[in-house]
Parts: C-alpha cells; structure tokens; sequence
C-alpha cells in the first residue's frame, strides 16, 4: 500500500466528510428543508462502502487492533452523519407534510425517494384525519386544509417559523446587507464573523452557500 | 362577511331538503369550552408523551359542531323566509348565526389540533420506540391513531428499503468503538469476530458498538452506562 494513496484518498475523503459536515449543521439548525445534496450523498456513500471493504481486508490480513480501531471510528463517524442528515430531513417532511406537498419550490428540494415520502406521509395524514375528525362534521366544514368552504385560501395548513433567530457564520465577505423588505436595517456582513439573525432574511445566502448556520 | 354569505346561501340550497327541527337551542354555558379541554391536556402532557384518547369529549364537541350546524340553518331559513337579502341584511339573526359559524369553526380547529398533535407524538414513537408499540402506549390510541401509526412507520419502512441505509438506528453520536453493555434475555454463544462470547442474562460485556447494536435494537442488551 502506497503512502501517497493513502494521505491523497484520506485528503478527499476529509473534504466529503467536512462538506457533509456542513450541509448537516445547516439542516439542523434551518427551520425549513433545505436543498438535497445529491452527488455529496452519492459520493459519501462510495467512501463508505470503500471504507467498510478496507476494514474486511485489515481482519483478514491481522493488521494492528488501533489502526482497526481507527478507521472503524471514521466510518461510524461517517456513517453517523450521514443516517442522521438523512433523518433530520425526514423528520421535517414528516412535520410540514401538508405545507411541503402543496409547494413546488419545496418539493424541488427534496430527493426523489423524500418525493415519495412525503407524497405518502400526506395521504396518510389526510386519511387519519378524516377518518377521525372531518368526516363527523356538517358539509362545508369538511375540509382539510379550509377552515370552512368560506375562506379564501388554505388556512388549516402548518408551516415552519422562518422568521427564528439562527446563529450563522459568514464565509466571506458579503459587505452591506438588507435584512428586511423595507430596506430599513441593513447590516455589514464581515468574513468569518458570528451573527443572530432571522433565518428568512438570510435564507438566500444559504442556499448560495455563502453563509453557514451553526 | 361577503364571503360568509355566498357560503350560507350554497349551503343552504344545499341542505334545504333536509333541514332538522330547530333544537331548543343551547343550555347557558360558553361555547368552545369543551374544545378548549381538549387542548388543555394536549398542553398538560410532558413532551413526547400521550394522555388516552378522551373520546368523551371529542364526540361532546362533534355533538356541539352539528347544533350550531343546525341553529345556523335554522337562523338562515328563517331570513330567507322573510325576503331578507343575507348577503346585506345585519339583524340579530345574522348575528346568531355568524357566531354559531364561528364557534363552529373554532371547535374544529380545536379538534384538528388534538388530533394533529398527537399524530406529532405518534409520528415520533416510530423514531424512540420502535415498529411496534408496546400495550400500554397502545392502549391510549383511537383505532384511527392505531392505523396512522402503521401506515406510517410503513411509509418510513418504504423509505429505508429504497434508499438501502437504516435510519433507526445510530440515533446518538458514536463516543467509542467499544461500549459496555448488560445482556437482557440469554442469547447463548455468539460469534463476534475472532472469539466467541456467552450472552446470558445479566452479564456484563465490552463489545464493539457495531456488534452491540443489533442487539439492543431487539431490546435483547443495554448500553451499561455508570
């Protein structure tokens, strides 16, 4: 086994970790779904498998406890963020199902596996609460997502806060930036610096990906 | 309220042919009080814990939600009797039957919320607890509750298998690549890598987490922690 392989292979594969890393802080902490990343879980998953056959080859061929020891801990690690990215998002798709099913832009963002969820995680609501509720009350008032068949639009559907308060760490510069609609407070965005702000202002320099959520 | 009227008259047309006798109205007490229990014991439960199904009230409270169903068409009937306009006319009738629309709609809202909320807790009993539920917790369930639960855990099933990686398990981040853990129910002698080790009940082990995992998912170990 060539050390060069090795540090290169051990270099590339940091950076997938680290990039997943991020995109797993950003998702715990964004109130809403964010983007899937589907060639960063692509890629993990083959360092996973690589990882994993490694280790079948070090029990065969005796090699020193710690070293073992060691890469077993990188995979678990490994392993670790990638099931719990995958659940944090599910979990949320699992709370807004209703809200995520109506919304085009949201459903864009979802993998085509979390597509399928979600679709079934709707249904299922839907059944459940028509079976329970809806369907023991008077005509008009029948619907899931309308208060009665007098209002204008859906006003019975759950949505995530997108105004809370996120910690965020900006990567670059950014210079002067407006927080909100008005144009009434804006702020000067310093490279590496720590800020509290609500999540909707910043939400496009999130998914730009020049500012990270901690 | 021009939106409310159109709603009464469609409704009305609607419901004309069998509209029920004017019940004698209701005994002096608020309306939306029982909903709002209901939700009192939503807010009472601890975090991820269900209080039994309290069918009791819920039936009270769809009960409540067809009277005002039925005094408000009565009101309505009885405008439209004599040659009011509804959309424009504002007398006591109109009044009475806008607040039994809006207690109405304000007990469904109430139940909506019970119902969706302990569907959350529902929801997160498949990620702590498992596929199946154990008596107790099962025995607070509405039958409909019981048939969300797997339908759901179902839906999660589906997910897992397509996507080929097991989400309910590494729920915690991994500290070491050996944990201590205590056997539950003799398993006998298992082979774990090179040696073999005797799993019988109540003995103590320092296994690898990885090895460890797939017996405390069947609840056959625990983690040993001091």
């Amino acid at each position: 086994m060539s050390s060069w392989d090795d540090d290169d292979s051990a270099a590339a594969a940091a950076t997938d970790v680290e990039l997943l890393k991020r995109a797993w802080r950003n998702e715990k902490a964004a109130p809403e779904i964010l983007r899937f990343d589907s060639p960063l879980v692509s890629r993990v998953r083959e360092q996973i498998q690589l990882l994993e056959e490694t280790l079948d080859d070090f029990a065969d061929s005796g090699v020193d406890d710690l070293v073992v020891s060691l890469y077993q801990m990188d995979l678990d690690r490994t392993l670790f963020l990638l099931r719990s990215y995958l659940r944090l998002r599910l979990q949320k798709i699992e709370k807004y199902t209703m809200h995520i099913s109506r919304s085009d832009d949201l459903l864009s963002r979802l993998s085509q596996q979390e597509r399928r969820f979600a679709k079934s995680c709707a249904e299922i609501m839907e059944k459940h609460l028509e079976q329970s509720v809806l369907s023991k009350l008077p005509y008009g008032y029948d619907s899931v997502t309308r208060q009665s068949l007098s209002s204008t639009e859906d006003d019975m559907v759950p949505e995530p806060q997108l105004d809370t308060f996120v910690f965020c760490k900006t990567k670059s510069d950014v210079g002067a930036f407006q927080l909100d609609d008005i144009g009434e407070e804006v702020v000067d965005l310093v490279a590496d610096d720590l800020y509290v702000l609500r999540y909707k202002s910043i939400k496009g320099l999130v998914e730009g990906g020049r500012i990270d959520l901690i | 309220m021009t939106g409310l009227s159109a709603f009464w008259i469609e409704h009305f047309v609607l419901c004309r042919s069998g509209i029920p006798k004017c019940h004698r109205g209701f005994r002096r007490r608020m309306y939306g009080r029982r909903a709002s229990q209901l939700l009192k014991e939503i807010d009472s439960s601890e975090a991820g814990q269900l209080a039994p199904f309290n069918s009791d009230v819920f039936d009270q409270v769809i009960r409540e939600c067809n009277e005002h169903n039925s005094q408000f068409q009565s009101l309505i009937r009885k405008m439209v009797e004599q040659n009011l306009d509804i959309e424009t006319t504002r007398n006591e009738d109109h009044y009475g039957a806008a607040i039994h629309h809006l207690s109405l709609l304000r007990n469904k809202r109430c139940l909506m919320a019970y119902m969706y909320n302990r569907a959350e807790v529902i929801q997160s009993f498949r990620w702590k607890v498992g596929p199946v539920l154990p008596h107790d917790i099962q025995e607070k369930l509405h039958f409909s509750e019981k048939e969300y639960f797997k339908n759901h855990s179902a839906a999660i099933k589906s997910y897992i298998s397509e996507m080929d990686i097991d989400l309910t398990v590494d729920m915690v981040p991994p500290k070491d690549t050996y944990i201590q853990v205590r056997v539950l129910e003799d398993i006998g002698e298992v082979s774990l890598g090179d040696h073999s080790v005797s799993l019988t009940k109540n003995s103590l082990h320092f296994l690898r987490r990885t090895d460890a995992e797939q017996f405390i998912s069947q609840g056959l170990m625990e983690e040993f922690l001091e």
